[in-house]
């Protein structure tokens, strides 16, 4: 028991004797961390987008002019016997005249003069949850394609593509930066605690003198060290939502991306807490590669 | 206890030690001298596993220092006390809790640390100084402190390095009356120093070095051997 206390009053000693590189260390960790993480934020957002946008994902299967009702049904058949299919919503040729009318009010007249039933009947396939993939789509889309009474088959594939990948190099992206960021959250850690530790050299030496394990004289560093990369961890996390908040207000104020409140977010409560474990994973391995020597030594 | 088997070790190239063999038994005072740079530093530093022999073999209480892993360092300087010429405490800490320190080190209960701590206190005379910062006390006090930090934990051997280097005459005969208190009650003290008044009163077996080279090794100092003392 004493000995903890003594372990946790030395840390307490520590931090107060180096507040001035501890608070810088802080500061800085703070902000690699919050680079990190508005990397990681705009990864977040994006994948969630790319995701609500996949479940989205609509396939529309044209019929030719005048299919009979006959083979209208055997497409609808042909579609709800498909495992990737969710739900089958059909849009008969008034119908869809109806829907561009209302859609398209002031392109109205585009329409004129091209008879009763310019736009082709169509169903409008709703994918299963799983199978938003676009392998899977085009697979689905192939299949429908040969369906008697089938025009032709649309879907937005280039697009969700196009977004698939650039979230995909922003993974790719969100790794190497976080892993230089993480590099450099150790190095100002590390040199933090051993500026710490070379402050209290003479007072290291004289409890190895007496005794003293290397983990025990340890302790209060690597303390110090996971102190630094939580408080570090935790700032960074309220500078981020602090700019989140910001970015939100003026983007609303913008009037721009109207209608993407509901899919740009932040951090849930869990990633929050895991940036700031991270902060302690990186401060604890930070102090414990600068008292390693010491760990080995025997003088 | 303490066995050397032709023991040598080197800083660069120079030896601080060479071929020294010798023997110190249980209970036995030692007073190691010689000049400056005749490796009685080294000695003691290799008794207590701070350096590991060039050549030779050393025993500590049967532990071999040259096979010795660094993490078993600090458990066979906890079987021994330390007093330096420079007093090594800890400043801003007080007398207590720099006495205190080897039995925290080692996990030893709260109340059984005030009991061991207020004994070495009262052993050197110092129990009222408890409370007071150890950089704010007098050098011969911290030495006394130092003392006491040493043979808290009732150590089988005691090292001490020019204990008396900082101290006037008074002083001095002060710490020796502690290290023959020390001694009495069956420690194996080593002591090195080049202070005649120290060799004089302690009455311990001298051995004296130069140039790394144990050049006697004479038993009880005594007025028919006091040339070969320094």
């Amino acid at each position: 028991m004493r000995r903890i206390l003594y372990l946790v009053r030395e840390t307490i000693a520590n931090i107060w004797a180096n507040r001035m590189s501890v608070a810088i260390g802080v500061v800085t960790t703070a902000f690699t961390i919050a680079c990190f993480g508005v990397f990681f934020l705009l990864y977040w957002n994006l994948k969630n987008l790319a995701g609500s946008l996949q479940d989205e994902i609509q396939v529309m299967v044209y019929l030719e002019p005048d299919t009979s009702k006959v083979m209208v049904s055997g497409v609808r058949r042909h579609l709800e016997g498909e495992h990737a299919v969710a739900s089958v919503a059909f849009i008969s040729e008034q119908e869809a005249v109806k829907d561009f009318h209302q859609q398209f009010p002031e392109e109205s007249s585009l329409l004129d003069g091209m008879g009763d039933t310019p736009l082709p009947a169509s169903f409008v396939v709703t994918l299963a949850p799983g199978f938003q993939s676009s392998e899977l789509v085009e697979g689905l889309a192939e299949r429908v394609r040969g369906v008697p009474g089938v025009e032709f088959v649309r879907y937005s594939r280039d697009w969700i593509d196009t977004l698939g990948l650039f979230v995909s190099y922003l993974e790719i992206g969100a790794l190497v930066i976080g892993l230089i960021l993480a590099v450099a959250t150790v190095t100002i850690i590390a040199n933090t605690i051993r500026l710490s530790f070379y402050a209290r050299k003479k007072e290291i030496e004289i409890l190895r003198l007496i005794g003293a394990t290397g983990s025990f004289i340890a302790v209060p560093y690597v303390v110090e060290g996971a102190f630094l990369g939580v408080v570090g961890g935790g700032l960074s996390l309220a500078l981020l939502k602090g700019g989140f908040e910001v970015f939100r207000f003026e983007l609303d104020a913008s009037g721009w991306f109207q209608g993407l409140d509901s899919v740009i977010a932040f951090f849930p409560l869990q990633i929050s807490i895991l940036l700031v474990v991270t902060g302690f994973l990186l401060g604890s391995a930070s102090s414990l590669l600068s008292v390693y020597s010491l760990l080995r030594s025997r003088a | 206890m303490i066995q050397f088997f032709q023991v040598t070790k080197y800083f660069d190239r120079y030896a601080a030690l060479r071929d020294v063999t010798l023997r110190v038994d249980k209970g036995e005072c030692v007073l190691l001298t010689g000049p400056s740079g005749a490796g009685k530093t080294t000695l003691l530093k290799l008794i207590f596993g701070a350096e590991v022999p060039d050549e030779g073999q050393i025993l500590v209480q049967n532990r071999n220092i040259a096979r010795l892993r660094a993490s078993d360092v600090p458990y066979l300087r906890r079987t021994m006390g330390f007093v330096l010429q420079d007093f090594k405490l800890l400043p801003q800490k007080t007398v207590f809790e720099n006495v205190a320190l080897p039995l925290i080190i080692q996990g030893t209960a709260g109340l059984e640390v005030r009991r061991k701590v207020s004994e070495a206190l009262k052993a050197v005379g110092l129990d009222h100084k408890r409370g007071s910062q150890a950089a704010g006390v007098s050098a011969g006090e911290q030495q006394r402190v130092c003392i006491a930090r040493a043979i808290v934990n009732s150590p089988i051997i005691l090292l001490a390095d020019e204990p008396t280097g900082n101290l006037d005459t008074n002083l001095t005969m002060e710490i020796i009356e502690l290290f023959k208190a020390i001694h009495a009650r069956g420690t194996t003290v080593m002591l090195a120093t080049h202070n005649r008044q120290v060799v004089e009163e302690m009455k311990g077996r001298i051995i004296r070095l130069h140039s790394g080279r144990v050049l006697s090794d004479q038993g009880v100092y005594s007025e028919t051997n006091s040339l070969s003392c320094p």
